[in-house]
């Protein structure tokens, strides 16, 4: 057995028993953060994998969110499914809509398909304003009742399975074939198309897989707090979402895991504290984005990869 | 192997994190009473809620406490992210053991909030305005009666208030008999309107139009143009989240059309709006949202409170909330010393204490900044002898109250440009 | 209906032309550099948050909006040095921007507050046409617009500056081997399309008002409109800013405001899907 499967062994079965030694506030966090993991990891499975910069994720984080939440709840569209198929369901969709934006906007090169999902999640958010009656507008709605667990203990264990398993689906593909072939995309389009792969084919692809995984983690984190609102579409979610993969290393999922998770906690734990210490005019969103630079310019390549170089001499 | 170090440091990372909040937990004899104060801590909501919390725990502890305890104030974030709140929620609830949480702020986060108020049963004395919010209660009582809404009346009661605005009007020689609604493209204005209507029949006034706007909308010169081809007398806005009423008043000012600007705008509020507007929003009428106003304290407490706070902070309240969690805070204190002298045995518990706060009715109201009385869903009593949103207009950079009379400081001016 | 047709045109105009400002420069900067730059509707905010901390501590009103204008020049050339490092890294470019946006947004946040802040019009009144009010800020910024743009469009086309300039965004290699120095164009580019996202914030803020979130809507418009036009076609970018201008007026006036934004954004969507290099752009 290797080395490196027997540490994430290990790593798996501190995150199973951090129940027994964490207080319950802080494990709600914990589950939270392994959703927004899933986010984060499904976002560089396209940007870090294919080259393409989504900036319109939380689009389809959203649409699972919503279409989860609307199946299982009767209380808006009379319609009561059982919360794991909604689920699904919200990944599909997420999934399908991810198909028809990937055909129209992947064939081109360049930033287009930037421009185009940078747009998305505003189109997406004014119809959850315009359609109000149906999506509850500004104040989103509740779906407590009919959520998939009810204790704080089976949420955090229905996240930390949902992260592994999509970890484990998402590094399958990433060692395929497919993810051999989405590198060579990224790493040079023409030689890829030289080679015989069909790059649109396969920027597609990775385009629809991605989506398919924000669906599920937008419709398990409603299912999580037991509410859905405007803001899983808006821009300050996706740019944590950026911060998290960027910090870690694009293209390496593993990065962006911990990326995820360390972003994620010092975002809603102690950083507010750490700031509010040194008691000057600026907020932790300033000390984030400011890293963010920091990183951009001095190791675009990621904390993981400079990990990885500094370990290997 | 060289996944294995990373995944070594990654193991390292969250055993620190792990061990980082291990120590707290134990529930341990009572030493002091906890109050959470939660809100967006970026935005003058938050700030003032904190600091107001912060002032009154400081006023109450110079006083002996609350049965002999001192208060301890903590302080969480919601960022007005719905994740971020209920996380912060918890924390405070359970984490830091607070026996009472204040504050809030924006709907959505509030409706999630209140997921995490009903787990961990907290007793929960809030902001927001929603209608959403005291249905939750009147619905499901026993899961969300730990609810109260201390700080503002539920939105819907604007309808109430802009009806008195316009009989007001009529009354002080203003016939507005047309009017031309702007209003939020939000969930929150739909029940305003709704209840507006009749009342507005009722009075002969006609709604020649109702206008939806999206937030962040600037183009109000047509509308303003729109309303005066329509020949209305009055625009009538209802404006929190678009957030750009200033952009209105300032058009409405340079366009100077032969109507008033009486309603509700959220920025209007703002005692800074009229630099902000560089004197433009001179005679526009507005609501004061949450029962009070600098310039015009309706009572004795509210007057001190507000000079209180200038004193320590410098500035007065940067946002209304700032009286209602500096009410929140008297009112738990009240709540509780009931509790005891009934003889409860924890006059602390959460459920016991919604009893107490229940009594605080019609009947009853409990005098703080504003006399707050609670209906039968916790929703906080509107009228005149409690809170409402009194109708006030800035003339020449300050804030008056004009109506009603009970605690008018002003009276109404029609802007200089208008023939009627 | 011809009250209509006039309130169209005329309201259309001055948005597409304070639009056009922000959208020129964006695409100006992209077409010479290929720098996507986010950054830019900070340049639009910035000027006028400095014009107005300057103007309520008493400096004279020029002197100020002079001062925002310098302030967000100086924003072009933090632009470029960030930049620079990582130009060739599309990703990193993207994402540096874009934080550098975010992070003087919040800036903002903490130190002004959410809600708005305003200049005072400089120009004072209303002009009558036809039943219709307009004041006169907004042709005068519409005089000023055009005014910008058409002089922007002359230097670029006729002068020496203006030609490097254009050879840069052609083949910037070939460029250099020619003897231009290519990263004083770089420079230039951004200093002067900032300054005319600052100009632009200038206007707004005298007829609308400008809070820390006007600067994502500002970067907003300004993708729609170079998507429209087409990325890097500056001629494009000036003629689909009045269409986006006049989109937006024609839906607030038939569909109604709340629409307003959702046309704007799902035309912008449609255009893609339809003619994805936009009206005048070129396929790389």
């Amino acid at each position: 057995m290797k080395i490196s499967t027997l540490f994430a062994a290990l790593l798996i079965l501190i995150s199973a028993a951090l129940p027994l030694v964490i207080p319950e506030a802080y494990l709600y966090l914990i589950g939270l953060t392994y959703l927004f993991a899933i986010i984060v990891i499904s976002w560089d499975l396209m940007v870090g994998y294919t080259g393409q910069v989504n900036l319109g994720h939380t689009t389809f984080v959203g649409l699972g969110a919503y279409i989860a939440a609307l199946l299982q709840t009767p209380l808006r569209i009379g319609i009561a499914v059982h919360p794991a198929v909604a689920i699904i369901v919200g990944g599909l969709a997420a999934a399908l809509v991810g198909f028809v934006i990937g055909v129209i906007t992947l064939r081109l090169r360049g930033y287009y398909f930037s421009l185009v999902t940078a747009i998305l999640p505003l189109v997406f958010m004014q119809t959850v304003f315009i359609w109000r009656d149906v999506f509850g507008g500004e104040e989103g709605f509740s779906i407590a009742g009919y959520a998939l667990f009810d204790t704080t203990l089976s949420k955090y264990y229905f996240a930390l399975i949902l992260l592994l398993v999509s970890l484990a689906a998402m590094l399958k593909i990433v060692r395929s074939r497919i993810g051999l072939r989405l590198m060579a995309v990224r790493d040079s389009e023409e030689l890829a198309e030289s080679i015989g792969i069909d790059t649109t084919r396969y920027k597609v692809l990775a385009f629809v897989l991605s989506s398919f995984f924000a669906g599920i983690a937008g419709a398990a984190i409603v299912n999580y707090r037991y509410t859905v609102g405007p803001e899983l579409y808006d821009i300050p979610l996706m740019l944590l979402v950026i911060l998290s993969a960027v910090l870690g290393g694009l293209g390496t999922i593993y990065g962006p895991l911990i990326g995820a998770i360390v972003i994620y906690l010092a975002k809603n734990w102690w950083l507010r504290d750490l700031i509010s210490m040194a008691s000057l005019p600026i907020n932790d969103e300033i000390v984030l984005y400011a890293i963010l630079i920091a990183v951009g310019i001095l190791m675009p390549r990621g904390f993981f990869h400079e990990l990885q170089d500094r370990l290997k001499h | 192997m060289r996944y294995a170090k990373a995944v070594l440091t990654a193991v390292i990372l969250l055993a620190t994190i792990t061990s980082l909040c291990v120590q707290s937990g134990q529930k341990a004899e009572r030493e002091k009473v906890v109050v959470g104060v939660i809100g967006p801590m970026s935005l003058p909501e938050g700030m003032a809620e904190e600091k107001a919390v912060k002032l009154a725990a400081e006023e109450i502890n110079a006083q002996g406490g609350i049965l002999g305890y001192p208060i301890e104030v903590v302080v969480g974030d919601t960022k007005l992210d719905s994740n971020t709140a209920s996380t912060e929620f918890r924390r405070l609830a359970t984490i830091e053991n607070a026996d009472v949480i204040i504050g809030g702020f924006s709907s959505g986060v509030m409706l999630t909030m209140m997921e995490t108020m009903a787990e961990t049963k907290t007793l929960f004395l809030a902001d927001a305005s929603s209608p959403a919010h005291a249905k939750k209660v009147a619905e499901n009582y026993e899961r969300y009666k730990y609810w109260f809404r201390v700080t503002q009346n539920n939105g819907s009661t604007f309808a109430l208030d802009l009806a008195d605005m316009v009989k007001f009007l009529k009354v002080s020689g203003y016939d507005a008999s047309k009017v031309y609604i702007i209003r939020d493209e939000h969930v929150w204005t739909d029940p305003v309107v709704e209840a507006l209507k009749p009342l507005l029949e009722a009075e002969g006034v006609e709604i020649v139009k109702d206008v939806r706007v999206p937030r962040g909308y600037s183009e109000y010169e047509q509308l303003i143009q729109d309303a005066e081809s329509m020949d209305a007398d009055l625009i009538m806005p209802i404006l929190a989240i678009a957030g750009t009423g200033d952009i209105l008043a300032k058009q409405w000012a340079t366009l100077k059309p032969n109507l008033l600007l009486a309603g509700h705008d959220l920025a209007a509020i703002d005692a800074e709006f009229y630099n902000k507007t560089n004197g433009m929003a001179n005679y526009e009428i507005f609501i004061a949202d949450g029962g009070a106003l600098v310039t015009a304290p309706p009572t004795e407490k509210c007057k001190e409170f507000v000079e209180a706070y200038k004193k320590k902070y410098g500035h007065y309240p940067e946002s209304h909330q700032a009286y209602g969690a500096y009410d929140a805070v008297y009112l738990y204190k009240m709540a509780v010393e009931m509790a005891a002298k009934a003889g409860e045995k924890d006059p602390f518990d959460p459920d016991v204490l919604v009893k107490y706060l229940e009594k605080f009715d019609a009947s009853n109201p409990a005098e703080l900044t504003r006399p707050i009385a609670f209906y039968k869903n916790h929703d906080l009593m509107w009228g005149d002898k409690y809170v409402r949103n009194w109708i006030s207009q800035w003339q020449d950079g300050k804030q008056y109250i004009i109506y009603p009379d009970s605690v008018a400081n002003g009276e109404f001016k029609l802007p200089p440009w208008i023939e009627k | 209906m011809i009250d209509v047709l006039l309130k169209i045109i005329v309201f259309g105009a001055v948005v597409g032309g304070i639009w056009g400002l922000v959208a020129s420069g964006f695409s100006l900067i992209f077409g010479v550099s290929r720098i996507l730059n986010f950054a830019h509707g900070a340049a639009f905010v910035c000027s006028a948050y400095v014009a107005f901390m300057l103007i309520s501590s008493g400096v004279n009103v020029y002197a100020s909006i002079l001062a925002g204008l310098a302030v967000s020049g100086l924003l072009g050339i933090l632009v470029y040095s960030l930049t620079r490092p990582v130009r060739k890294n599309e990703v990193m470019v993207i994402i540096v921007t874009l934080a550098l946006a975010l992070l003087i947004q919040q800036i903002l946040l903490v130190n002004f507050g959410d809600r708005g802040i305003s200049i005072i019009p400089l120009v004072k009144g209303v002009v009558e046409l036809n039943n219709l009010k307009v004041t006169n800020m907004r042709v005068t910024s519409f005089i000023l617009a055009v005014v910008s743009l058409v002089s922007l469009d002359l230097v670029i086309s006729k002068t020496s500056i203006g030609k490097r300039i254009l050879a840069t965004s052609q083949d910037s290699e070939a460029a250099m081997l020619i003897g231009i120095d290519v990263e004083r164009i770089f420079i230039l580019v951004m200093v002067l399309s900032s300054i005319l996202a600052g100009f632009a914030g200038i206007l707004y803020a005298q007829i609308f008002a400008i809070s820390p979130e006007t600067s994502l809507r500002a970067l907003i418009y300004a993708f729609a409109i170079v998507i429209l036009g087409g990325l890097g076609s500056l001629r494009g970018s000036i003629v689909s800013s009045f269409i986006v201008g006049y989109i937006l007026v024609v839906t607030i006036t038939f569909l109604g405001a709340r629409w307003s934004e959702f046309v704007m954004l799902l035309a912008i969507v449609t255009i893609l899907v339809v003619k994805p290099t936009g009206l005048f752009g070129v396929e790389e």
